[in-house]
C-alpha cells in the first residue's frame, strides 16, 4: 500500500480549485494501488490551517500545514524546499501537483531537488507495475504523448480541469509543521501579488476567451463580449480577422492562423461563422461554444454547444446566467 | 454579371496603373555600409541555385587551378522564409538540366518523387472523360515527377555546400543604378507598420553592391519588367501569361499515370486545362492552367479547379483524401516571341522564368529555368576573369542561350499557343497539332497577340461552385493551406487603380485565387494579407511590388 | 554582463503532424524546424538586455545531433556572440537528464543570467530552466513575461490565472522567459554574415539515463463537435447547465 503525497496550491489565503484536484487525483491513485494514504501539504499564512476541512473532504488522510507569515505571497524557494523535504522524508509512489502558473514553477524545482523524474502537464495517469504512465499533450496539443515514468516518488503536475475535485472525506491527522528553510532567507522575493484585471488577461494565459465576429454587426456591440467576459471573471476577450481588419478592435485581439493560436477552457464563439482562417487559431480549445444566426455556419461543426440565434439577444440573457452561476459558486 | 452603371465588357489595361518603375531602379549609389558581393542572384529558384552552385564551382576549380579569379562572394537573396516556400509548379521535369549540373551523379539521387510510368490525355465534357492519343509535344517518358519545393530545398543544400550566401527572407525592392550600369541590390524594409511608419521590430533595408546583378526573380518579375522598360529591351510579341491553380492531395487511391485534361471545365474560348499528377504512391497534384486572356468578366480558376475536381474522372481519386495544400502562380507562355530581345545589360543578366523561358506546349519550365542559370554562371565567370562585367561581356549569355535546347524548344513551338488566342480550342487545336506535327513549320512566320490587360472581358454566364470544405474548398480555406501566416498589419504591397467601378471589381474577386479583392457594394476591398505573391493582377490589374521578407505562401510539397 | 540562452530545435507548430511508423514519435519528414517559440524570446530577452548595458556577452547552447547547429547559427544571426553545440544523438524525454547536461556545461562559466525559453513548444514540459537552476544552485523565476536586470539584481512579473505576480532576486540566476517581453528579431543580412564567422563549439556529452520513455504518440481524436443545443435566448439555461455539470468549466 503505497502512500500518495499531494501539494495543495493555495493564493491570499484561499486553497485554489486545482489544489483539491491534486489532492482528488492522489485519492484515485492511492485508491487504484491498494488505498495507501493520501498526504496533502498546504502553505501559506497564517490561517491557511482553517483549510484542513476541505482538504481532509477531498480525501487526504493527513494534512500538514506550513503557516508563516513570509507566505502570504508564494515564496517559491521556501514552498520548494518544504514539499521536497516532506516528500523525501516519506515513501511516496507519486506526488502530485497542479500544472497550475504556480504549480509548473514549483514541480520541477522539486523533483530535481529530489533528483527524480517529472511528468509535467499531464491529462491522464495510471500506475502500471513499477511505473507510473502518462498522457501529456505535446506539440501545441496537436499529439497527445503516452510517458511511462519510472522513479521513487515520480512527480506529476496535473492539468487544470483533468480531474474534477470530488468529495471523498475523511477524518484526516492534521499536524503543523514549519518551513524548510526560513522565508526571510530566501533569495527570490515575491514582492506583489497584482489582482487580475481580467480585462486585459493575455489571450494564451485566459482559461476562458469569448471572442467576437462579424455577427455582432457593430463595434459598439462589443460590449456585449466585454460584459461576457467580465461575468466569467477569468476570460479575455479574442476577435476574428474581419473584424480586427475592420478596425473594431485591435490586431493584438486577432484569433487564427494569421493571429494568436489559443487552446483555453472554453471558448465562446459570438458571431462567429468559423472561416478555416479562424478555426485554425482555436480549434483546440477544450470545450467551444457558438452562438450564431446562421445554422449551417461552419463554427457548429466543431461546436460543443451550439446555440442558434441573434448573438446581440443571446449575450444579454447569457451574460446574466453566468453571472448568477459564479456568484453562487 | 452586370453591375449598374458599369456593363461589360471591361478592358482590364484601362485600370491597370503604371509600372512602378521608379520604386525597383533607384539611380543612387549604394550605402556607405554596403554589403560586398561580386555576384547576387536575385531569387533562389531553380535558375538561381543552379546559377550559383555552378559559379561557385567553376570559381573553386579556377582557384584550384591557380587562376587569377580568387575568393568570389556569391549571394542568392529570396524573398521567402524558407527556400522552396514560394515556388509552385505541376511538375513534371525533364531531368536534362539536373544531369548537366551534377554530371555523373544518378537520377536515383535527384529530388524527384517518382519516374513517369504512363500518361494520358483527356478530353472532358461535364460528365464524360474521351481519351486522346497523347501529343507528342506532351510524352514525358523518361522525365520525373516531383515537388519544385523539394528540388529547390536539395538545390539549396548544394549550394550552400558550395559556399554561396543563401539569404532567405530577403526579398529585393529595387535594383541599383548608376548611369545604365546595375551595381548591386536594395531589399525591402521589414517591421513596417500599416501606414508605413517603422513599427515594432524595423529592419531597414540592405545594400548589396554586386559586379553581376543575376535577376531569377521567376514570373512577371518586377525588376525585370522595370529594367526592360528603362532600357527598351522589348519582344516581337507581348508576353503572355496563364494562371495555374494547384492543390496537393493525400489520396487513398493513387494514380498510375501523368494526366492531362483540355476541355471541361473551361469555355471553349480559353486557351488552358488541367494537370494531374501522381506523387508517389499516396499523394497527386492536381492544377487547373488557364491563360489570362480569358474573355469572361466572371472566370474563375479557383473555382473551375474545384468544379474540375467533381468531374468522375477526379473525385474518386479524392474522396476519403485530404488537400494538403494549395497554391496559385502565373506562368510566362508567350513562348519564343515573347521573350525579350536581349537578356543582358552593364552588370545584369536576366534567367529563367524572368525572362519567359517556359515552353507552354509541354508545360516546362525547370530545366530550362536551370540551365539559363547555369549559362549565366559561366558567362560570369568568364567576365570577371576580364575584370570587364559589361554589356558586351555578359552578351556570350545570349549566345549560349540561343544555341541551346532552350531556344530550339521554344522556337519549335513557336505558334503553339498563339493560335488559341485567335482560335480558341477547336481551330486553335487543330492549328496546333499541324504545327506539332510540321515541327513548326506550319504557318511559320510569327501570329501576332494582344496583351492579355487589352483582351475585352464580357459578361458570358459563369457557373460557380458552392464549396463544401471536403472536396472544394474556398478562398479563403485554400489562403490557409497555402499555410500563408502573413502579418496582418503591413502596409499593402499592392498597387490598385483610381475609382475601380464595381464590374471591374468584380473582375478582380473572380481573378485573384487567393481572395485578396472582393467587392462591398460599390467599393473595392483589398485584403493584401491574403496574396500568395501569383501575380495574376499584375498582369491584368493591380501591380505586385515586393513586401516584407518571409511573406505569403509557405509551400511545402508543390 | 555574461549571459547564457538555452535554445531548442523544434518542428514547425503548423505542421500537420503524422505519427512516425514506430508509434512512439512524429514523423520528420517534410518538416520544418526553427528555434522554438519561446527560446526566440529568451534570445530577444537576452540581446535587448546586452543592448541596454551597452555591452555584455551572449552565448546560446543546445543540445541534440547537428541539425541544431542550423539553429543555433540563426541565433547567432540574431546577434548572439557564440555557440556551444552540445553534441548528443538524441534529446531525452526526461527534462532533468537534459537540466544535468546543461547544469554541467553552464557550472563554472561565469554567466551572470541563463535564459531558457518558458517551455519547448514541442515538449511542452516547462520543466528544463527550473531543474537547471536546481542543480546549479541559483536563483530561478519561471515564465518572465517582464525583465529588468539593475545592479546586479533582478525584477520579474510573472502572469498567474487572472493576476500577475513580481519577484526579486540577486543574479547568477536563471530566469524562463514567457512569450510578453518581445518579439524576436528577424536576423538582418549583415546578422547572417557575420553569424557565419562566430564561433561556435562543438562539445560531445553523454547524456544520463532517461527515466521517462516514451511508449506511444498518437494524434488526438478528430472533434466531434456539431451539437445545436437551442434556439434564442431559451437555450441559455441548458447551456449553463452544461457548463457547469457536463464541460465543468463554469
Amino acid at each position: 500500500m503505497a502512500k500518495t503525497f499531494a501539494f495543495v496550491e493555495s493564493r491570499g489565503g484561499e486553497v485554489r480549485r486545482v489544489g483539491l484536484e491534486a489532492v482528488t487525483a492522489a485519492r484515485h491513485l492511492a485508491d487504484a494501488t491498494g488505498g495507501g494514504e493520501v498526504h496533502a501539504l498546504v502553505m501559506g499564512a497564517p490561517g491557511i490551517a482553517a483549510k484542513t476541512e476541505i482538504i481532509a473532504a477531498h480525501g487526504a488522510d493527513v494534512v500538514e500545514v506550513v503557516e508563516h507569515p513570509g507566505l502570504a505571497l508564494y515564496s517559491p524557494e521556501v514552498v520548494a524546499a518544504t514539499a521536497a523535504a516532506r516528500i523525501g522524508a516519506g515513501s511516496y509512489r507519486a506526488a502530485l501537483f497542479s500544472a497550475s502558473a504556480q504549480g509548473r514553477d514549483l514541480a520541477p524545482r522539486v523533483a530535481a531537488k529530489l533528483g527524480v523524474a517529472l511528468g509535467a502537464d499531464v491529462t491522464a495517469f495510471e500506475a502500471s507495475g513499477d511505473a507510473i504512465i502518462v498522457r501529456h499533450p505535446v506539440n501545441t496539443g496537436k499529439v497527445i504523448a503516452t510517458l511511462s515514468i519510472i522513479g521513487t516518488p515520480v512527480v506529476l503536475s496535473l492539468r487544470p480541469g483533468a480531474v474534477a475535485a470530488a468529495r471523498a472525506p475523511r477524518t484526516a491527522r492534521v499536524e503543523s509543521i514549519a518551513p524548510a528553510i526560513d522565508p526571510a532567507s530566501a533569495r527570490v522575493v515575491p514582492k506583489e501579488l497584482l489582482a487580475g484585471n481580467t480585462a486585459k488577461l493575455d489571450l494564451g494565459e485566459a482559461p476562458v476567451i469569448v471572442s467576437g465576429g462579424r455577427g455582432l454587426r457593430a463595434p459598439e456591440n462589443f460590449k456585449l463580449v466585454e460584459d461576457l467576459a467580465a461575468a466569467f471573471g477569468n476570460a479575455a476577450v479574442g476577435a476574428t480577422r474581419a473584424v480586427t481588419d475592420d478596425g473594431w478592435r485591435p490586431h493584438t485581439d486577432q484569433i487564427g492562423q494569421t493571429g494568436r493560436l489559443v487552446s483555453p477552457d472554453l471558448y465562446v464563439a459570438c458571431g462567429i461563422s468559423g472561416a478555416i482562417q479562424h478555426l485554425a487559431g482555436m480549434r483546440t480549445s477544450k470545450t467551444i461554444v457558438a452562438i450564431n444566426k446562421d445554422r449551417e455556419a461552419p463554427i457548429f461543426k466543431i461546436a460543443d454547444y451550439g446555440v442558434v440565434g441573434d448573438v446581440l439577444e443571446v449575450l444579454p440573457v447569457l451574460t446574466d446566467a453566468v453571472r448568477k452561476a459564479k456568484q453562487s459558486h | 454579371m452586370t453591375s449598374s452603371g458599369h456593363p461589360l465588357p471591361i478592358v482590364p489595361g484601362q485600370y491597370q496603373p503604371a509600372l512602378p518603375s521608379d520604386r525597383f531602379i533607384v539611380t543612387e549609389p549604394p550605402d556607405a555600409e554596403a554589403v560586398p558581393m561580386d555576384v547576387v542572384f536575385v531569387g533562389g529558384g531553380p535558375a538561381g541555385l543552379a546559377g550559383a552552385i555552378e559559379l561557385a564551382r567553376l570559381a573553386r576549380a579556377d582557384a584550384e587551378a591557380g587562376g587569377s579569379l580568387g575568393d568570389i562572394q556569391i549571394a542568392v537573396l529570396e524573398k521567402a522564409g524558407a527556400l522552396g516556400e514560394h515556388n509552385l509548379s505541376g511538375a513534371v521535369v525533364n531531368p536534362v538540366a539536373f544531369r548537366a549540373l551534377f554530371p555523373g551523379m544518378p537520377d536515383s539521387e535527384f529530388p524527384f518523387r517518382a519516374p513517369v510510368t504512363g500518361e494520358r490525355v483527356y478530353f472532358m465534357t461535364g460528365s464524360r472523360a474521351v481519351r486522346l492519343p497523347t501529343p507528342p509535344t506532351m510524352r514525358n517518358h523518361g522525365n520525373y515527377v516531383g515537388s519544385i519545393c523539394e528540388m529547390v530545398r536539395w538545390l539549396g543544400e548544394k549550394a550552400e555546400a558550395a559556399g554561396v550566401n543563401l539569404f532567405t527572407g530577403f526579398p529585393v525592392a529595387s535594383l541599383l543604378v548608376e548611369g545604365e550600369r546595375v551595381t548591386g541590390v536594395r531589399t525591402t524594409p521589414s517591421g513596417l507598420s500599416r501606414d508605413g511608419s517603422p513599427g515594432p521590430g524595423y529592419t531597414p533595408p540592405t545594400d548589396l553592391t554586386a559586379r553581376v546583378t543575376v535577376l531569377a526573380e521567376g514570373t512577371r518579375g518586377a525588376l525585370t519588367q522595370a529594367y526592360n522598360a528603362r532600357r527598351g529591351i522589348g519582344s516581337p510579341n507581348p508576353p503572355l501569361f496563364a494562371l495555374g491553380v494547384k492543390e496537393l492531395w493525400e489520396t487513398k487511391r493513387p494514380l498510375d499515370a501523368v494526366i492531362h485534361t483540355l476541355g471541361w471545365p473551361l469555355p471553349n474560348d480559353a486557351f488552358g486545362g488541367s494537370f494531374i499528377y501522381p506523387l508517389g504512391k499516396n499523394q497527386l497534384a492536381v492544377g487547373m492552367v488557364v491563360g489570362l486572356d480569358y474573355r469572361q468578366a466572371a472566370l474563375d480558376v479557383h473555382d473551375l479547379l474545384q468544379q474540375l475536381k467533381l468531374h468522375p474522372l477526379l473525385r474518386p481519386h479524392l474522396e476519403g483524401g485530404e488537400m494538403l495544400e494549395w497554391g496559385a502562380k502565373t506562368i510566362p507562355e508567350g513562348g519564343y516571341w515573347a521573350i525579350p530581345d536581349r537578356r543582358y545589360g552593364d552588370g545584369v543578366l536576366v534567367t529563367g522564368d524572368a525572362a519567359g523561358f517556359v515552353e507552354v506546349a509541354s508545360l516546362k519550365g525547370i530545366h530550362y529555368a536551370m540551365q539559363s542559370g547555369m549559362f549565366a554562371a559561366r558567362a560570369i565567370f568568364e567576365a570577371l576573369k576580364k575584370q570587364d562585367t559589361s554589356a558586351a561581356a555578359l552578351a556570350p549569355y545570349d549566345q549560349m542561350v540561343n544555341d541551346s535546347y532552350i531556344t530550339r524548344d521554344l522556337y519549335e513551338r513557336r505558334n503553339m499557343r498563339l493560335a488559341f488566342q485567335h482560335g480558341g480550342l477547336y481551330s486553335g487545336g487543330i492549328k496546333a497539332g499541324l504545327m506539332t506535327v510540321t515541327r513548326g513549320a506550319f504557318p511559320g512566320g510569327r501570329i501576332t497577340a494582344e496583351p492579355d490587360a487589352d483582351v475585352a472581358r464580357t459578361a458570358d454566364r459563369v457557373t460557380h461552385v458552392q464549396p463544401d470544405g471536403t472536396l472544394t474548398f474556398s478562398k479563403l480555406d485554400a489562403v490557409f493551406r497555402s499555410g500563408n501566416a502573413t502579418r496582418d498589419d503591413i502596409p499593402s504591397h499592392l498597387i490598385v487603380g483610381q475609382d475601380i467601378p464595381p464590374a471591374v471589381a468584380d473582375f478582380y474577386a473572380h481573378l485573384c485565387p487567393a481572395g485578396v479583392y472582393e467587392r462591398d457594394g460599390d467599393r473595392l476591398v483589398v485584403s493584401p494579407a491574403n496574396c500568395v505573391d501569383c501575380k495574376a493582377t499584375d498582369d491584368v490589374g493591380p501591380r505586385w511590388t515586393p513586401r516584407e521578407g518571409g511573406s505569403g505562401a509557405k509551400y511545402r510539397s508543390m | 554582463m555574461k549571459m547564457a540562452v538555452c535554445i531548442k530545435r523544434a518542428a514547425d507548430m503548423e505542421t500537420r503532424f503524422k505519427i512516425a511508423a514506430n508509434g512512439t514519435s512524429v514523423d520528420e519528414t517534410g518538416v520544418k524546424f526553427d528555434i522554438a517559440d519561446f527560446d526566440g524570446f529568451a534570445v530577444e530577452a537576452a540581446l535587448q538586455l546586452k543592448e541596454k548595458e551597452s555591452g555584455g556577452d551572449v552565448t546560446v547552447i543546445s543540445l541534440g545531433p547537428d541539425t541544431v547547429q542550423e539553429t543555433l547559427r540563426k541565433a547567432l544571426s540574431m546577434g548572439a556572440d557564440k555557440a556551444v553545440h552540445l553534441k548528443a544523438d538524441t534529446v531525452p524525454a526526461d527534462a532533468l537528464a537534459i537540466a544535468r547536461v546543461l547544469a554541467d556545461e553552464l557550472e563554472g562559466g561565469g554567466y551572470d543570467l541563463v535564459l531558457f525559453g518558458r517551455m519547448a513548444i514541442d515538449a511542452a514540459n516547462q520543466s528544463v530552466g527550473p531543474m537547471t537552476a536546481e542543480l546549479l544552485g541559483v536563483p530561478c523565476v519561471s515564465a518572465a513575461s517582464q525583465l529588468a536586470i539593475a545592479n546586479g539584481r533582478g525584477t520579474a512579473r510573472r502572469e498567474l490565472e487572472g493576476a500577475a505576480e513580481v519577484l526579486e532576486f540577486p543574479l547568477p540566476a536563471v530566469v524562463t522567459i514567457d512569450e510578453g517581453i518581445a518579439r524576436p528579431r528577424l536576423p538582418s543580412l549583415k546578422g547572417i554574415m557575420a553569424a557565419k564567422k562566430k564561433p561556435l563549439e562543438v562539445k560531445p556529452v553523454q547524456v544520463g539515463e532517461s527515466r521517462v520513455t516514451v511508449t506511444k504518440m498518437e494524434l488526438p481524436p478528430e472533434r466531434t463537435g456539431g451539437r445545436i443545443i437551442g434556439e434564442g435566448p431559451a437555450a441559455v439555461p441548458e447551456l449553463v447547465r452544461l457548463l457547469q455539470t457536463e464541460a465543468k468549466v463554469l
